[in-house]
């Protein structure tokens, strides 16, 4: 490639980069500032990080509020691709008709606007005594369509041939699965994980309805109780915010090489 | 003829054993979400305030027709669709094949700083655009340092939607980066190696090679990004509530307020509710007509 | 074949433990959920731990001292949630997961009083003195004559304002303590010129200060009769005409959101600010804008019954239909929060002004305010809470209240016709008013 269109390529790519990470930089510089400073736009960091941190751990149970959303957003993350990556798979390597309506059946069921739903979901739950308990917590979430259809599109780039060979090695179709659908498909696992994970830790209209005591507090319940006052403690808010975000972005970071290995080595 | 039998119930356990892959998960939204949903649409044929709710026929769907505000979040539900997503698509398709450069450096950097947006907590992020936009917020500052007059964005209706449109950008491209990137490596690199050698330009490999063998990818964002645009709701509540007037509400946020803010109608909010549902499905339906060929 | 043993195994490993974890949890939280078992405990929901959360608990140790064993638990759970939560709860009839005791904001009182009466329990015969609260309050939680609630927090409107901008103009405070709004717009213009700031900023859209004119001369958006009262209502009228007005003069600049509105506070961008009281702790946080703020009273408008006080906000203490102990509930009110004024000088402290009259009488209370040049904020507070007239809030107050926002926007941002937007907010606000 030119030298050019390389530095163009940089250039692009350093002012998106700039464009997307400028809000955060507002956040930290937030998150070290008093509140004064803060709504009337000062731009630098400052030195009220230690204050705001105590502030904020004096106000809210911060540790525990970030145990119950990692907790959370791990367990519904592995047991939602688990389910839903089988699901793909079956979509798409025992394709056939029917299970094309199917697939578009079940599509429908995330059109419809959570608002909606939200009552009789409760209902259900509310009669089914499980108010309150991570079961409810979790189920809405674990089977999405999305996270379906997303594995079965990417198993559409899955070699079939691979999966005859191991057929006629005598593996079983569950260990085809196992031992070369998930080893194979690092990639989709690793971009599946990432938005999983961060729609787990950032949900909060399900969680703020069906959990019921302090001790089921999450992340964003506690940023949400930061603005619930007459008076807002605007840096602590940005370091409740900053604080919220980290555990995503990480996730992120350590999984966005996964992201690049991509079927070529494995097919040996 | 003991072979044909053999061969005819090993088709069948394969088939079953396909049912069985998906079971649990087609079982799980069966229960979490088509049942909520037929109760909704019951819930759509009763009006009423409160829990005083009687049977009264389609009249929740006849008065939609007469809601002056339907229309209206209606209008903006779909600017934001037509707009926005097509934008989106395009400039995260367009990096994610720019970050799938071998020989770009700094890759991880860049890819972490498009994603960070949407793993930013919607309360911080639209604290920030509420300032930047502010009247006397940055961009306006940086409008005036050029000699043009600052623009009121969040009084007008149509810059306020604007707004809206690239706030929505701003976070979502990244997320739909993340899903080309990783389609994108199921495309052998050889394949590019032998356009390149046979003298295609990079815009040409692009879109003869990249995009049609990404077009399970992009399908899939295309029915995601629609959905989540006509059901936008959060960009409207803490953004712009709404505002100015009704003028950047969307349909979401109004079936909301309509249960949860104003006196509580729900009848009427699930009757809206599944409307939007059918506009959604129509769309998927078409994009996917369109799209999914094997 | 291993595998699918494994497999199956680990599955329902997960199962179970997804389970037991959701039995877990509400086992050790039993006594936290619903209402309390225990005949020495409320549980109770509300929000603001600097405030609320605060007061309640400093409420809890007061009635320990002579019942032991007492406590609270305190949820925090925001205002908007525990509204959803009543919705949900009420719609699914799941009456047994109301807690003992909620806050709730005096505006969206009428609202669930009328709309699911069965939350609340009526404490009319509690033994609760309520006349010794601001009748302005106890308004906000009567329906039918019926008390269902216990006024808490003071939300009286103050009129703050910046002495030193004001001896800019040529201004003193009394220059604007008891006027009337038209003087109020001229002297506004004259600050402008001479110091180049508007009087009042307001988040765009917000129709907080028309609520509050109508308030201060007893008027609402709806009538006795709880038709609505938009069109042909003369004080709504007059009230936008104002506030149109000082936009079009440019003594009141309209910001985007709350934090903004802050902002101009603590960045003297304006001269002063008309809310409740509440808003103190926020011009407060800016220390060295100390002893160039004090009080004075809102103008009023031209009209019968106008006074120069009003009210924004505030709430008010509910219990529930579902509570087990409720005699244990209405001793634990009668003697804190409507009876106890050790609690109400401590809670001083905090910001937290009474609306019950009793507390307003004590030496914590006649404090002078440092920040505010020396006034007795406390006791003027308190007064001024005597004098505010109270109106019919209405369960359609949102609906309404959402319409008048609408029109307000669309007069001040797309210069729209006053008296035809006023229709439309009447229309909009009777459809929305159908079931």
């Amino acid at each position: 490639m030119s030298k050019g269109k390389k530095a163009a390529q940089y250039t692009i790519l350093t002012i998106v980069s700039l464009f997307s990470v400028f809000p955060l930089y507002y956040m930290l510089c937030g998150a070290t500032n008093k509140s004064t400073d803060v709504v009337t736009g000062r731009l630098i960091p400052g030195t009220y990080l230690i204050k705001n941190f105590q502030s904020l751990t004096a106000n809210q149970p911060l540790g525990r509020a970030l145990w119950n959303s990692l907790r959370n957003a791990v367990i519904l993350t592995v047991l939602a691709l688990l389910i839903c990556s089988i699901a793909g798979y079956g979509f798409e390597v025992f394709h056939d008709k029917g299970k094309d309506v199917v697939m578009t059946i079940l599509l429908m069921a995330m059109m419809i606007p959570f608002a909606a739903i939200m009552i009789p979901l409760f209902r259900m739950f509310a009669q089914m005594k499980l108010v309150n308990t991570m079961a409810a917590f979790m189920l809405p979430t674990i089977s999405t369509p999305f996270l379906i259809m997303l594995f079965r599109q990417s198993a559409r780039s899955f070699p079939h041939d691979m999966i005859e060979a191991a057929r006629m090695d005598g593996l079983s179709e569950i260990g085809i699965f196992f031992r070369m659908f998930i080893p194979t498909m690092k990639s989709t696992y690793a971009a599946a994980m990432t938005i999983t994970f961060m729609n787990a830790w950032n949900n909060y209209l399900w969680p703020k309805v069906i959990l019921q005591d302090d001790s089921s507090i999450t992340m964003p319940m506690l940023v949400a109780n930061l603005q619930g006052g007459y008076k807002t403690d605007y840096g602590m808010l940005m370091l409740g915010v900053f604080i919220c975000t980290i555990p995503t972005a990480i996730v992120f970071f350590c999984l966005q090489k996964s992201f690049t290995e991509g079927i070529t080595g494995s097919v040996k | 003829m003991n072979d044909r039998n053999k061969g005819l119930t090993l088709e069948k356990k394969k088939n079953l054993i396909g049912w069985g892959f998906l079971l649990p998960a087609a079982l799980l939204i069966c229960w979490m979400s088509f049942y909520p949903m037929i109760q909704a649409f019951i819930l759509s044929l009763k009006s009423g305030i409160g829990v005083n709710l009687k049977f009264n026929g389609f009249r929740n769907y006849a008065r939609i027709l007469k809601d002056p505000t339907f229309r209206q979040t209606l209008f903006n539900t779909f600017f934001y669709l037509i707009l926005q997503v097509p934008i989106m698509l395009v400039l995260a398709l367009a990096l994610a094949s720019m970050l799938n450069n071998k020989d770009l450096k700094f890759k991880g950097l860049f890819r972490t700083a498009i994603f960070l947006p949407c793993a930013t907590s919607l309360v911080s992020y639209s604290m920030i655009f509420r300032a930047m936009f502010a009247n006397d917020g940055l961009i306006n500052t940086v409008l005036k340092r050029f000699g043009a007059s600052p623009v009121g964005w969040f009084s007008n209706a149509w810059t306020a939607r604007i707004i809206i449109v690239i706030a929505l950008i701003w976070r979502w491209t990244g997320y739909n980066m993340v899903f080309y990137l990783s389609g994108l490596q199921n495309i052998e690199y050889s394949v590019y190696e032998a356009a390149r050698i046979d003298g295609a330009s990079p815009i040409q490999s692009f879109f003869k090679i990249t995009v049609p063998l990404l077009k399970p990818t992009i399908l899939l964002t295309a029915i995601m990004s629609t959905n989540g645009t006509l059901q936008l709701f959060d960009e409207s509540i803490n953004l712009t509530k709404g505002g100015p007037g009704k003028s950047t509400m969307t349909l979401s946020h109004y079936i909301y307020n309509t249960s949860f803010v104003q006196t509580p109608k729900f009848g009427y909010a699930a009757a809206m509710s599944i409307i939007i549902l059918i506009m959604v499905a129509v769309l998927a339906f078409v994009q996917m007509k369109v799209g999914d060929k094997r | 074949m291993k595998n699918k043993i494994i497999t199956v195994a680990l599955l329902t490993a997960m199962a179970v433990s997804l389970t037991s974890c959701g039995n877990g949890n509400s086992g050790s939280s039993g006594a936290t959920r619903g209402a309390a078992e225990d005949d020495n405990t409320l549980n109770v929901w509300c929000w603001d731990p600097n405030f609320n959360i605060y007061a309640m608990k400093k409420a809890a140790e007061i009635y320990a001292e002579d019942h032991e064993g007492f406590k609270v638990n305190v949820t925090e759970v925001q205002s908007e949630d525990i509204e959803t939560k009543l919705t949900t709860y009420m719609s699914s009839n799941e009456l047994d997961l109301l807690p003992d005791i909620f806050l709730m904001q005096d505006n969206s009182f009428q609202k669930y009083a009328s709309n699911y009466p069965d939350i609340f329990t009526d404490l009319t015969d509690s033994g609760i003195d309520f006349s010794q609260f601001a009748e302005a309050k106890t308004a906000y939680s009567t329906i039918d004559g019926r008390h269902l609630g216990v006024p808490f927090d003071n939300a009286t409107v103050i009129n703050a304002m910046r002495t030193d901008l004001l001896e800019q103009a040529g201004y003193t405070l009394d220059d604007f303590t008891d006027i009337t709004w038209s003087d109020y717009l001229e002297k506004a213009k004259d600050v402008k010129e001479k110091t180049g700031l508007p009087m009042l900023t307001l988040q765009a859209g917000s129709p907080d200060i028309i609520m509050m004119m109508l308030q201060s001369c007893g008027q609402s958006l709806f009538k006795k009769d709880g038709s609505v009262n938009i069109k042909g209502n003369k004080v709504l009228k007059q009230s936008m005409e104002i506030y149109a007005q000082m936009v079009k003069d440019g003594t009141l600049r309209e910001v985007t959101d709350n934090d903004q509105y802050i902002g101009s506070l603590n960045n003297g961008s304006v001269v002063s600010t008309i809310n409740g009281c509440w808003i103190m702790a926020s011009i407060i946080d800016q220390e060295d804008q100390a002893g160039s703020w004090e009080l004075t009273t809102m103008p009023r408008l031209d009209a019968e019954d106008a006074s120069n006080h009003s009210n924004n906000g505030g709430s008010s203490w509910a219990v529930t239909s579902n509570c087990k102990n409720k005699k244990l509930a209405y001793d634990f009110f009668n003697e804190t929060f409507a009876g106890s004024t050790d609690l109400y000088d401590d809670i001083i402290q905090k910001g937290a002004v009474a609306t019950w009259a009793p507390a307003g009488e004590t030496d914590a209370y006649a404090e002078e305010s440092d920040f505010f040049s020396g006034q007795k904020v406390n006791s003027m507070l308190i007064d001024y809470g005597t004098q505010t007239p109270s109106n019919y809030t209405g369960p359609f107050y949102y609906d309404a209240r959402d319409a008048i926002g609408v029109a307000l926007s669309n007069v001040t941002q797309q210069g729209s016709d006053l008296d035809s937007e006023i229709d439309t907010a009447q229309e909009t606000a009777e459809f929305n008013m159908e079931g």
